[in-house]
């Protein structure tokens, strides 16, 4: 699994610095030399960590960094995974539809319910706290402007 | 009886009277800045911030929403397409808009003259300014100088580019331009190590470098504060019409340095209320106190001054706009 | 100029003045605990208060504010993976690992030891380099900047994992940051460089939005899948003794301390670098303090030495910030610009002024930045408890809460939706490159370099054009830019040597 990431990663960075190489072809020397300086080098870099990644048994030494945690079986890691990754891309759909001051209890609330299986009460509650918090914070105290999103706006002619 | 007829007919037009003038108690009035905090345009959009309550009807409360990107492009677009012209939001960006509007730049959604104009809260003077050591005292022996004088700048679009740009291309003074400082202070300190001779700019921005003898004032453009009357005008020096004109596009928006819009179709009554509380604001002893403070100078140019003088830029001859975006590009 | 210092001293300690700094304390606490939300922005909302205050009070304000947003922003880091700050992302690699073994304790007792250490040395720097301010901050010129730019660059092999392979993926994502940093438009010609034709990117990709995405998603994620508190089945332990562990650990590993509040205050003195470098190069030379291979691979895994050293680091730079600031005007990073500004909504003009007519007043920033740090630090080891509870909380509670602070820290700095959808993408980013094992504080250090290290090569060479690469100063930062690329090589050559 982390050598078919690797893969995908390196892949990707080999395309994404083509294109830019190939983008700055055309800009006048100034603005051309370092994406060139530094295109070239990543391409073949990625290329190099590419064919490791196809060709080698091993897989290399991680690095100095955060390792997800282990010890569930993979179905159980990947549907939660996407489980997760739905409730972030929910959570923008639904600022951008009704803005934070809306969206911000609503998902706190859902949740809960949904996702913790908390009871009603104890939602309430919590959604009611984190909603004072936010309101008390960025609106009254440091007068941070949140628009309203797209359906309110839509639905007051604006 | 009559008068008391009088008196009712009065009594019953004072409400809509009163209805007609824009009242904004209990209400909250949003500044949008196109930059981030930090810079000149936001320090005077938080300084209108604290004194235009007292001369807005209903005193509101006035605040300050950085919205950066593009240049400020972001921002224009923002007040000319979303905001809503109902007077609680105002909006001020980079002076040089128009010129991003007259070059085409991609992006630009948004036509200057037809924003509902404040006016400009100050005037902005810029000069070049180069070391007090150099040799060279004033404009004439500058233009006479052997060796190359070296001028730091941010990077195209900014006036610590453009402006020496200008004198170098269009007026031939030995001048080597080399950009990439990430800020105005940068170049300053640049000054002080002697890798670069000197800096254009806005004139409140050098004018603490001056004050301490690190630089002298050589060249101004158009645009003048006081103090700088008697320094030559770099267009005075044009060889040519159109280089005179180039020269006089780019400092246009000068007179216009801290613009403040109302999104277009604002009511005018709601207009004429801002116009009159920014020019209040500016004339207030406590904003002029405040505003000494933090070394900026405020001045009202009027919504209607500002208009025409778009109105001028905007309707360059093509010939002459084509030349001009040979030198100048629109950015930072 | 002893007189001056204890003169400052007595400004501070007035009774308006301490109650100012206290307020600020206050408001920078919880500006370091959210994330996202950067010292910056409050600052500039901060800035209308103090006009009508005197210089000391509103100094002792904004600085209070602003020295503890450093410490508090290192917990949010530790506790929840979450940068609490741009500047407190590294601790993450190591603080969080901790928290998650259920250490939060001793990584907080670490790091907030370390930021004690790291402000008292950052303000000792201030106070006695105000002698030599001026000639020392004049020998760095571009060439020289280019050069240290190189320097960070160069802690890239630190941060990689060892051996070939993992230098090439270190390498990868450093390279990937120095590309990302080229989005915008660019200083020289003008022209609009990989801004997919949108007006956002124009001015480049922001690093708030990157970093809490970066971090912060991969780190949620994780959480959900998990389904566990933060410390998981890992017992929390008695936190008081695991915190005063980790105090203790600062002063095992004492002279890493030292050297990394160095290393913070010297980025901090140097303007032009900007804040977040300090960081990641106090965790690389961290790293290189391993003296096996096996000890190396213990960071990111919750080595006590990951947390100290970026801890020491984030503090000290502040003192070192003030300098550029007050000696020349120049600021060296957002929050600075903005404190300068408060300078001249006072009458102040930051200059050679502030060194001598002034200097009082300048000891007296010196003071209050060691005293709000003692103040947050004991205040954060009386609440320590409290925080380190919060690794206990089920998961599925703070998810919410955490995603809330997150997508509003990222959409607060530019007032644009499109700062969260950046968030989203290098949340994917930081995820993937998790999974693939490929490290992340590379990326981070090409992206805050690369505008730096292009624009001052360019001036070099516009400048001085060859001559600048023999410069003495310039000649020294090469050779330590290698030092530090070939360290882990020699390092490894070393413990094969030493086994054979």
């Amino acid at each position: 699994m982390p050598s078919r990431t690797s893969l995908a990663l390196a892949l990707a960075i080999m395309a994404v610095s083509g294109w830019g190489v190939f983008s700055a072809l055309d800009w006048p020397w100034k603005a051309k030399l370092f994406p060139l300086v530094i295109g070239i080098p990543l391409f073949c870099l990625a290329a190099a960590e590419a064919l490791w990644a196809i060709f080698s048994k091993q897989d290399a030494a991680a690095a100095a960094d955060f390792k997800l945690s282990e010890g569930l079986e993979r179905d159980v890691v990947l549907r939660r995974t996407a489980l997760a990754a739905g409730w972030i891309i929910a959570f923008f759909v639904l600022i951008v539809l009704v803005g934070f001051p809306i969206a911000v209890p609503l998902l706190v609330f859902v949740y809960l319910k949904v996702q913790g299986r908390e009871s009603w009460l104890f939602s309430v509650i919590f959604t009611a706290v984190v909603w004072a918090l936010f309101y008390g914070l960025f609106d009254l105290l440091l007068h941070l402007h949140f628009p309203d999103g797209w359906l309110l706006s839509w639905s007051s002619g604006g | 009886m009559k008068w008391k007829l009088a008196l009712i007919a009065a009594l019953a037009v004072l409400p809509l009277v009163a209805a007609a003038q824009p009242n904004f108690a209990g209400k909250t009035v949003t500044v949008v800045v196109g930059y981030k905090p930090g810079g000149g345009y936001d320090a005077t959009a938080r300084l209108l911030a604290r004194h235009l309550p007292d001369h807005l009807p209903g005193k509101p409360t006035v605040i300050v929403q950085n919205m950066p990107g593009g240049n400020s492009i972001i921002a224009a677009n923002h007040m000319y397409n979303v905001a809503k012209p109902d007077g609680l939001t105002i909006g001020t960006f980079n002076r040089n808009l128009p010129i991003a509007q007259l070059t085409r730049v991609q992006g630009v959604k948004y036509d200057m003259t037809k924003f509902a104009w404040i006016g400009s809260a100050a005037n902005e003077a810029t000069i070049l300014a180069i070391r007090n050591d150099l040799p060279y005292k004033n404009f004439d022996e500058l233009r006479r100088a052997k060796e190359q004088v070296v001028i730091g700048s941010t990077g195209p679009g900014a006036n610590t580019h453009d402006f020496p740009l200008l004198l170098k291309d269009l007026l031939g003074l030995k001048l080597k331009i080399v950009s990439g400082y990430s800020s105005s202070a940068d170049i300053m300190l640049a000054i002080e190590r002697k890798e670069v001779d000197g800096r254009a700019g806005s004139y409140t921005s050098l004018k603490p470098f001056i004050d301490r003898k690190l630089v002298r004032p050589i060249v101004r453009a158009r645009s003048t504060e006081a103090g700088l009357e008697q320094l030559p005008i770099d267009e005075s020096f044009a060889p040519t019409p159109r280089a005179k004109a180039i020269m006089a596009l780019r400092s246009a928006p000068e007179v216009i340095a801290r613009p403040y819009v109302l999104p277009p179709g604002t009511p005018a009554d709601i207009v004429k209320v801002y116009r009159d509380a920014f020019a209040a604001t500016i004339k207030d002893p406590a904003t002029v106190a405040d505003a000494n403070k933090a070394q900026f100078d405020l001045d009202y140019t009027s919504g209607e001054e500002a208009v025409r003088i778009l109105k001028e830029v905007l309707s360059q001859p093509k010939d002459i706009v084509d030349e001009f975006s040979k030198y100048i590009k629109f950015g930072e | 100029m002893l007189e001056a210092l204890l003169e400052g001293l007595l400004l501070v300690l007035q009774w308006k003045p301490f109650a100012f700094m206290l307020a600020g304390i206050g408001i920078g606490f919880w500006v370091g605990l959210l994330p996202g939300i950067g010292g910056a922005t409050t600052l500039a909302l901060m800035l209308p208060f103090i006009y009508n205050m005197q210089p000391v009070e509103a100094f002792a304000f904004l600085l209070g504010m602003h020295s503890v947003v450093a410490t508090t922003g290192d917990v949010t880091s530790i506790l929840f993976g979450v940068p609490g700050e741009a500047t407190t992302a590294a601790i993450i690699l190591d603080g969080h690992a901790m928290a998650k073994k259920g250490e939060a304790g001793r990584a907080l007792g670490a790091a907030l030891a370390s930021s004690l250490v790291g402000a008292l040395i950052g303000a000792a720097a201030l106070a006695l380099a105000i002698p030599i301010v001026r000639p020392l901050v004049l020998t760095f010129g571009s060439p020289e900047l280019f050069m240290l730019a190189i320097v960070g660059l160069a802690f890239i092999a630190s941060l990689s994992a060892q051996g070939a392979r993992g230098m090439v993926r270190g390498f990868l994502a450093g390279g990937l940051g120095l590309f990302l940093a080229m989005v915008g438009q660019d200083p020289q010609a003008g022209i609009a460089r990989f801004t997919l034709d949108t007006l956002y990117l124009w001015q480049g990709l922001d690093l708030v939005p990157v970093l809490v995405g970066l971090f912060a998603i991969p780190e949620i994620i994780d959480l959900v899948v998990r389904g566990t508190s933060i410390a998981g089945d890992a017992p929390v332990g008695r936190v008081s003794r695991g915190a005063l562990e980790g105090v203790k650990d600062v002063f095992r590993h004492f002279w890493l301390t030292i050297r990394c509040s160095l290393i913070g205050t010297f980025i901090g003195i140097t303007p032009g670098l900007g804040g977040a470098v300090a960081q990641w190069m106090a965790y690389g030379h961290a790293t290189q303090s391993a003296r096996t291979p096996e000890e190396r691979k213990g960071f990111g895994q919750g080595d006590v030495r990951g947390v100290i050293g970026p801890g020491a680091a984030c503090n000290s730079k502040e003192g070192g910030a003030l300098i550029p600031t007050i000696a020349f005007g120049v600021p060296g990073s957002t929050s600075m610009a903005i404190l300068r500004g408060g300078f001249f909504l006072l009458g102040l003009v930051p200059g050679p002024d502030m060194l001598t007519k002034h200097l009082p007043l300048t000891f007296s920033l010196v003071w209050t930045i060691v005293l709000a740090n003692v103040i947050t630090v004991a205040a954060c080891f009386l609440l320590l408890n409290r925080l380190t509870a919060l690794t206990a909380v089920q998961g599925h509670l703070l998810v919410p809460v955490i995603l809330v602070l997150v997508f509003i820290g990222s959409y607060t700095s530019n007032s644009s939706y499109a700062d969260i959808v950046v968030t989203i993408v290098f949340g994917a980013v930081g995820y993937f490159m998790v999974v693939a094992g490929w490290p992340r504080a590379p990326l981070v250090l090409g992206l805050v370099l690369g505008k730096i290290a292009e624009n001052y090569l360019y001036i070099s060479v516009a400048r001085y054009d060859a001559g600048w690469l023999t410069r003495p100063v310039v000649l020294v930062l090469l050779a330590i830019a290698v030092g530090v690329i070939l360290y882990p090589a020699i390092q490894a050559w070393r413990a094969r040597r030493r086994h054979a």
